[in-house]
């Protein structure tokens, strides 16, 4: 890769309208809005499911995924965090932002981003099944179409972002 | 045209995995181009010192909320075949919490 300046991100306004017509887009050709946390969701539970299958059709939550389908796989919210990863390393190509690197703030070690990224997103798995959704399934999906609940999850998740961000201020800073 | 076009029938399952996958190209490109490929730049909104992460939430909320319900309104999207998020507020609530906690954590 050439040694140049990356590319600056757009206007957050810009980028905002592209993926407010993105998630319009969801809506008017599937009929339901953009979703990610279910595709590592359903990944997770057809690996499970490969090692202890009695465990998984025992749940009644798990084997949901399962019922009347060939696999939990076969599913638009798999396509699109597929399609989520080329568009992104599209997007980051063409910007000459593509490089490989690990963001973070100038206090604290690799090792310890590492433990944080793990703890952190082990605690947003946990956090996205027991409020059935993410960022995108709930806050942006469930935002645009007025869901109640998806609005109370959006302000939980600023409010424990910020609640949570002075103790690991170091990190970041 | 009625949609959404899937639940009414106009393209198989397998053509929707295809649609499904071009839509996540454009949702994971509009994602880069906003800057949330960096984790830094995500979690600066908790420190008060860049909210591009609320200004690009917000204004896709707002241009898919009015595209939506103007839709909905000219009976051209049939609410009942589209999936809308239901509402369990305590399970939403806590697993908002636990996330937005992991969010800054974790830095996604």
């Amino acid at each position: 890769m050439r040694e140049s300046k990356p590319k600056p991100y757009w206007s957050p306004y810009l980028a905002g309208l592209g993926l407010g017509l993105v998630l319009l887009l969801s809506y008017v050709i599937l009929g339901e809005g953009l979703g990610a946390s279910g595709a590592f969701a359903r990944l997770e539970y057809t690996v499970l499911h490969a090692i202890f299958p009695k465990h998984v059709e025992s749940s009644p939550y798990m084997s949901e995924y399962f019922a009347g389908v060939a696999s939990p796989l076969a599913d638009s919210m798999i396509f699109t965090v597929i399609g989520v990863f080329v568009g992104g390393f599209i997007s980051g190509l063409a910007a000459g932002r593509f490089k490989k690197a690990v963001d973070k703030g100038p206090r604290i070690s690799q090792g310890g981003r590492f433990a944080f990224a793990f703890i952190g997103g082990t605690l947003m798995g946990a956090g996205a099944r027991i409020a059935r959704g993410c960022t995108s399934g709930q806050a942006l999906s469930g935002g645009a179409t007025l869901a109640l609940g998806s609005w109370a999850f959006m302000f939980a998740v600023f409010g424990g972002g910020y609640a949570a961000a002075y103790f690991i201020r170091r990190q970041w800073l | 045209m009625s949609f959404p076009l899937g639940p009414n029938g106009a393209f198989s399952a397998n053509i929707g995995l295809l649609l499904a996958f071009f839509i996540g190209v454009g949702f994971g490109f509009f994602l880069e181009k906003a800057g949330f490929s960096s984790a830094r730049k995500l979690t600066a909104q908790f420190y008060f010192r860049d909210f591009a992460v609320l200004k690009v939430m917000f204004t896709a909320i707002v241009v898919a909320g009015l595209g939506f319900w103007l839709l909905v309104g000219l009976g051209a999207l049939d609410l009942s075949l589209t999936y809308i998020n239901p509402t369990f507020l305590l399970p939403q609530i806590i697993g908002g919490l636990i996330l937005g906690i992991g969010f800054v954590i974790g830095g996604y």
